[in-house]
């Protein structure tokens, strides 16, 4: 006999299927879609620099706050010259990434989503496909490139910003000496392992996994309101989940 | 049957959620003629158009278009066919990114890549031939019902389609707009010789514009020919469908079990 939450394991596993089959048409769509490789710069403006302001923003205040706290501990064992340091791995192996991917599935993820949603409900990418335009190259493959490209960028900049937050709280407010901060940054940080494999290998990881459910979500909604209004909700729902998860992935293999 | 068909169905049969939308249906449409398929709501008009683009397969059957079995198209060679199918969506679904030139561009655009000169004058000359030459910077959202059909009609016949689709053409016209875009069917067929099949209720507009009529109900054809004499046939179909009878044929009373049943009165069956 099945139950109820029988039939929500099985939508859940049904959906995840879905989605990979989708996945594996995106990527093969990804060829024919370099022909509209204007549309991919477009997509990579509006899902990439019009989400600058709040990654900035987000990064300084978390750089700041992560200072802060990180000055209040240190300085109980007189390690306060630590702060730099402790800020910038503690930012470039996980809060970057994760709270970028975060910020992005919520400001890019659900306006992919959206879009998508309701070009479905209006008919226009059944328009696209009786004019004989393949909607997974023309729609669906410019904005999940655009999101895999914008998304370790978009991490830099949060990191950048993250850090900047760390200094301007611990350098200039609290009065940790500027060479002390910076030098023992520079010494403990490593390339490879903080900035190749933090940052911009998370970023590359999450930006598939956002962008291929904000357009999974998007391309598949019912086509109705209500069906765009829940598949947003997912969106977020199913990215934040799936970062998380992925994350904790990702740095078991990588620490 | 006709000989010179552009499209010959037959046996179609399709069930949709346990529902029987077509049974073995038989139709062909003329070339160069217009044709309206007419019927009750939830009759598969709409479907049936989505089966001659291959949006949509039978459960069994064949579709022909132009000599060719749509079911079996590969993708690219139901693209190559579609490039010569124009298609009228009832809500015209232009591309609300884009403004009226840019919607009427866009398969030259994806298709060609003529200079674009050739472009503009191919627009302009289509936006001329549906009166909206005018309109052209204008963006969907600023246009009425009306107006947004015919950029619609102006995008689907940019290739110079020999085979034109519209779904439900008419609903939400005012007069003027509803004679407007009957006179463009009727003018697209006699100078391009495009051949329309039009999916419509409106009897009235059905017989200014169309040369042969279809009546669909349960399934298949239950009346068929000449849009004046269609009506008065006599069958309990047509009756029923042009009277705008209630009841009949096709029941008042969606199928449901037993009403005493449903009311919780011991016994079933008063």
């Amino acid at each position: 006999m099945t139950t109820r939450d029988d039939n929500v394991v099985i939508r859940s596993l049904t959906q995840i299927g879905a989605c990979g089959l989708f996945l594996l048409t995106v990527l093969a769509a990804i060829p024919r879609s370099m022909r509209h490789g204007r549309e991919t710069l477009r997509q990579i403006w509006f899902v990439g620099a019009m989400s600058l302001t709040i990654v900035m923003t987000c990064g300084l205040f978390v750089g700041m706050v992560l200072g802060l706290q990180l000055y209040d501990v240190l300085s109980i064992f007189g390690g306060t010259s630590a702060t730099g340091t402790v800020v910038a791995i503690a930012i470039y192996r996980e809060l970057g990434p994760v709270v970028t991917a975060l910020l992005f599935a919520g400001r890019a993820g659900t306006s992919i989503t959206a879009e998508i949603g309701l070009m479905r409900a209006t008919d226009q990418l059944d328009a696209m496909e009786m004019m004989a335009v393949d909607p997974v190259a023309y729609v669906a493959a410019p904005r999940f490139l655009a999101g895999v490209i914008a998304l370790p960028l978009l991490g830099v900049v949060f990191c950048a910003m993250g850090v900047f937050g760390g200094h301007l709280v611990g350098v200039t407010w609290l009065g940790i000496d500027n060479g002390t901060f910076w030098s023992n940054m520079t010494a403990a940080v490593d390339v490879h392992k903080d900035i190749i494999n933090g940052v911009l290998l998370k970023s590359f990881a999450f930006g598939i996994v956002v962008s291929l459910i904000a357009v999974f979500q998007g391309y598949t909604t019912p086509p109705t309101s209500e069906g765009v209004a829940y598949a947003t909700t997912r969106t977020v729902v199913a990215s934040s989940i799936a970062i998380l998860a992925l994350d904790f992935v990702l740095t078991s293999f990588l620490i | 049957m006709t000989d010179d068909a552009i499209v010959r169905v037959r046996g179609l049969t399709t069930v949709l959620n346990g529902k029987t939308i077509f049974d073995s249906l038989d139709l062909d449409i003329p070339r160069g003629k217009v044709t309206a398929i007419m019927g009750p709501s939830g009759t598969g008009k709409t479907t049936l158009l989505k089966h001659i683009t291959g949006q949509m397969r039978g459960d069994a059957g064949s579709i022909e278009v132009d000599g060719q079995n749509v079911p079996a198209l590969s993708r690219e060679k139901l693209f190559e066919l579609r490039e010569r199918i124009g298609y009228l969506f009832q809500n015209s679904a232009l591309l609300t990114d884009f403004d009226v030139f840019e919607n009427v561009a866009f398969p030259l655009r994806q298709h060609t890549k003529l200079p674009e000169e050739l472009v503009r004058n191919i627009v302009l000359n289509k936006l001329q031939a549906v009166g909206l030459r005018g309109a052209a910077k204008l963006m969907p959202t600023e246009l009425s019902g009306g107006m947004a059909r015919r950029v619609a009609l102006a995008r689907a016949i940019v290739f110079d389609p020999a085979l034109i689709l519209y779904d439900e053409p008419f609903v939400g016209l005012d007069p003027i707009a509803l004679n407007q875009v009957l006179l463009l069917i009727r003018t697209l067929n006699e100078t391009l010789g495009i051949t329309s099949v039009l999916v419509a209720h409106e009897l009235a507009a059905v017989q200014k514009v169309a040369d042969h009529v279809y009546l669909i109900a349960n399934g298949k054809v239950v009346a068929q020919g000449a849009p004046d004499t269609l009506a008065n046939d006599g069958s309990p179909w047509t009756a029923q469908f042009f009277g705008g009878q209630p009841d009949g044929p096709v029941p008042f009373q969606y199928p449901a079990g037993d009403y005493a049943t449903a009311l919780g009165f011991p016994g079933g069956k008063a």
